[in-house]
């Protein structure tokens, strides 16, 4: 039965992107219609697949010498991110009925979401790194082609090209990490790296930890690769929403929660891991404080969660990670998805030309604030809750330098949050603008996902029992709603952070009226370079561009001189060969 | 030195190797390369003759030399036609003229 | 004396091909293989191997040069020979360490034959081979195809005229929208 639902959760997209390739662009109703099907079908496979877990291989199919076995687990891990993949992927779907309702090209859109959803859900259930490799290239696949959607634009274009390189690179990172583990195991499988992590040579182990860490943190946006999720915002909304805040950018941190077991005995490794968490956590913020583009601040916004996530593995809470990123999806999710309603009804993206929308749009202004509150970490949302586990496990296990500058970013998000929120939907209108309110479509999704934002905190006992019982090594204890409650309220620290939100709202409050200014700050400059950042990435493309037109001049076109390569490769192989043979 | 017959045909397809080697880099006209080619394809021939020869299974020496000859000669004629299409087309058989896929 | 008949067999194909190599004209340069592919089948007939002897003479220095003279007559004599575009020097290098490296190489087995078991060519041809017989029909097949795509030039020419048949039929209708826009 296991095997059934994970053929149907990745295969249904699949077969979805399929059929809606061949639909015309002709036939739109056609297309939405198909979309939600296929989507919807694939979230309740998937919600069907959750009393299923276990810790033992579902799907095993020989593939042949090289390649070992190709296996599916279905454990905690994997079919909670499959759930968050498929369920927000369908509510972005239905999204997408009213947001692309006048869009041409549906069908390349469709198909690569639904292409998208299935090559997730088969990343996080697959049991052989090699496919789990494959699966992760399929998804920097459809993020470049999500991003680069509207392909006359040159900014998109950019864009996409940007995320797909620098994905690419921590790919390498993935592959060389599964390569190495495999020679020193002589196989793929995860569940064996897990198992035996101790017996591998110290360097190779250490090979693999910091490969598997450079991949995670470029898909996950983490620094030093952080550069390219603000300009990825190019893409259609629901696809932000989607692959940029609930599910791809998820990759990275279940990458590194997976593996946990088997690194964390890596001298330095944990403490690399809290550093890329925590030094993202509070650049992205630091960007977001003065953003004026309001898909590039919920951007920002994503790299400094993901960094909390990232930050809690790094310290050895890989339940309030999980946890997190559960609570993470559904409100940012909501804020892309609302963030799209307001840019589609206003016609813009500029924060500074926004301003007492939520007059115009109650039901978006509604929701907006709830998913603000949750990114907050306002009791009782969900962000609260699991924001405050990742705070306790910084407290117990974690150098307190590195905590400190956590609670500093949870003010920061605070300020960002309410300046967001305050410029978007209260003060003074500063452009007159006729907002319409959101279509029926997006009133579904929003509404599901804003009662999520509410209520997602609750599923703690059942979630922590899943993944105590389903993940050996990890050793996780499961948590009920009455101790996680007993110890949030009685630890110090949660009445701490709660005062230094408080701050950071406080402050903005007193400022409020310079938010929408337009003068050029020191800190847009920094925000816009990326601290940096941007430089090192136009070095490297013109030096690659270089190096390719230097290159460039062993391609005379000249017969003569390609048979002159061809005799220098036969001399190297001879010398080969007459050397290898002494 | 004694050199047995099969070390004298070694060198002697040896040097026709090489002088066809040395002919494909300095050639720049299109029907003399295909001139060339063939130069190469008989030291190819005489090679697995020798290597029949030397290892006793003469038979499956000549078999692969018949193959290698009949693959070569249709490669020289399509080869040739190709050089005559090229000639009513560019106007010209020159090697270093024809470089069009320049990089 | 067997050893000075292949030395001399051997010199002869070497200078044979050299001088077609180097000669400023086709024709003699064909002329000059032929040459190169009588030594080689008589070094073939003398080693043993009699009947890749006969294929060796009947299509090297039958068919090949027939073809060669054939295109040169179509293509005609390009009499300016230009000197190489890759340095002599370089050439040299190269092909040198490339032969002495493949001798060196092959050496050692050539030295010590065995004595040889009396297999046919024919068991070996049709039996052992017979892929290889097959691939070689396909080439000759996919070969043929190809000298009759490239070389027939009744297709061109008929689509020639029928392009200027469609130009014909366009240009007063061309011309009647021109005045069309003016008016």
């Amino acid at each position: 039965m296991t095997g059934i639902l994970i053929g149907l959760v990745i295969g249904l997209p699949w077969l979805g992107a399929l059929v809606l390739w061949r639909v015309s662009d002709e036939r739109p109703r056609l297309q939405h219609a198909l979309a939600v099907a296929f989507s919807s079908a694939a979230g309740f496979a998937s919600l069907a697949l959750i009393p299923f877990a276990s810790a033992e291989t579902a799907v095993r199919i020989d593939v042949g010498r090289y390649f070992g076995e190709l296996t599916f687990v279905a454990d905690g891990l994997a079919v909670s991110l499959t759930a968050i993949a498929c369920v927000i992927g369908a509510l972005a779907v239905i999204f997408s009925m009213d947001y692309m309702r006048a869009e041409a090209q549906l069908s390349r859109y469709y198909a690569f979401i639904l292409l998208f959803i299935g090559a997730m859900a088969g990343l996080v259930l697959s049991g052989n790194l090699l496919f789990m490799f494959f699966f992760w290239e399929i998804t920097a696949l459809c993020s470049y082609a999500l991003i680069s959607f509207y392909n006359d634009d040159p900014k998109a274009v950019a864009g996409g090209v940007k995320a797909l390189l620098i994905t690419q690179v921590g790919g390498i990172g993935l592959l060389a990490g599964a390569l190495t583990a495999y020679s020193a195991l002589g196989s793929y499988q995860v569940s064996d790296l897990l198992a035996k992590a101790e017996t591998l040579p110290s360097n190779f182990l250490a090979l693999t930890a910091f490969g598997f860490l450079i991949a995670a943190a470029a898909k996950s946006a983490q620094f030093p690769f952080h550069t390219w999720l603000p300009d990825a915002m190019e893409a259609p909304t629901p696809v932000s929403a989607l692959i940029h805040a609930a599910t791809m950018v998820n990759a990275g941190v279940y990458l590194l929660a997976r593996f946990y077991p088997a690194f964390a005995q890596v001298p330095g490794w944990t403490l690399a891991v809290t550093l890329v968490g925590l030094v993202s956590a509070l650049i992205a913020a630091f960007m977001a404080l003065a953003a004026t583009d309001l898909k590039r601040a919920l951007a920002y916004s994503t790299v400094s969660q993901l960094g909390y996530m990232v930050y809690a593995i790094g310290v050895g809470g890989v339940l309030a990670s999980q946890f997190h990123l559960l609570s993470h999806a559904v409100f940012k999710a909501l804020l892309f998805l609302a963030a799209g309603a307001v840019i589609h009804a206003s016609g813009t993206r500029d924060m500074r030309r926004m301003g007492a929308l939520g007059k115009q749009m109650p039901f978006v202004r509604n929701v907006f604030v709830f998913g603000a509150l949750a990114l907050m970490g306002i009791p009782i949302l969900n962000g609260f809750w699991s924001k405050e586990m990742i705070l306790e496990a910084g407290l117990s296990h974690g150098p307190i330098w590195a905590l400190v500058g956590m609670v500093m970013v949870a003010g920061m998000t605070a300020f960002y949050t309410l300046r967001m929120t305050w410029l978007v939907f209260f003060g003074e209108a500063r452009e007159s603008r006729h907002a319409h309110e959101a279509g029926r479509a997006m009133k579904v999704s929003l509404g599901l996902l804003g009662l999520g934002a509410w209520t997602t905190w609750l599923l703690i006992e059942p979630f922590s029992a899943l993944l105590q019982h389903t993940l050996p090594f990890h050793g996780i204890s499961s948590l009920n709603l009455s101790e996680l409650s007993h110890e949030i309220f009685a630890a110090p620290l949660t009445y701490a952070a709660l005062i230094v939100i408080a701050l950071g709202l406080g402050i903005f409050w007193m400022v409020r009226k310079q938010a929408a200014g337009r003068r050029e700050s020191w800190m847009d400059v920094l925000s816009r370079e990326s601290f940096g950042f941007e430089w090192l990435n136009r070095r490297v493309a013109s030096w690659t561009v270089g190096l390719g037109s230097v290159l460039q001049r062993t391609q005379t076109g000249v017969l003569s001189w390609n048979a002159v390569g061809i005799l220098g490769a036969l001399l190297i192989v001879l010398v080969f060969l007459v050397w290898s043979v002494k | 030195m004694n050199l047995s017959p099969l070390d004298i045909v070694l060198l002697g397809t040896v040097l026709l190797l090489a002088v066809g080697f040395y002919g494909l880099l300095i050639t720049r006209n299109l029907i003399k390369l295909v001139l060339v080619l063939q130069i190469l394809v008989k030291a190819a021939v005489m090679a697995l003759a020798l290597a029949g020869k030397s290892s006793g299974n003469l038979g499956l020496g000549q078999s692969l030399a018949a193959t290698v000859i009949v693959a070569d000669t249709v490669v020289a004629v399509v080869a040739l036609a190709l050089a005559v299409q090229v000639r009513k087309h560019a106007g010209t058989l020159d090697v270093t003229k024809l470089s069009s896929l320049r990089g | 004396m067997e050893n000075i008949a292949y030395l001399l067999l051997g010199l002869a194909a070497a200078f044979c091909a050299y001088r077609a190599m180097i000669s400023k004209h086709l024709l003699p340069s064909a002329l000059y293989l032929a040459c190169v592919s009588a030594s080689v089948s008589i070094s073939l007939y003398l080693l043993g191997a009699y009947e890749v002897a006969v294929i060796e003479l009947s299509v090297g220095a039958g068919l090949v040069t027939v073809m060669l003279v054939y295109t040169l007559s179509v293509v005609g004599e390009d009499t300016y020979d230009p000197a190489s575009v890759i340095p002599k020097p370089l050439a040299l290098l190269v092909v040198g360490v490339i032969a002495v490296l493949a001798a060196w190489m092959a050496y050692p087995v050539v030295s010590r034959p065995v004595a040889s078991g009396e297999v046919l060519l024919a068991d070996v041809l049709w039996k052992q081979r017979a892929l290889d017989v097959w691939v070689q029909v396909a080439l000759i097949f996919s070969g043929v195809m190809g000298v009759l795509g490239l070389l027939s030039e009744r297709t061109i020419k008929i689509k020639e005229e029928q392009i200027l048949q469609m130009a014909e039929t366009e240009k007063p209708i061309a011309i009647q929208m021109e005045e069309e826009m003016r008016v």
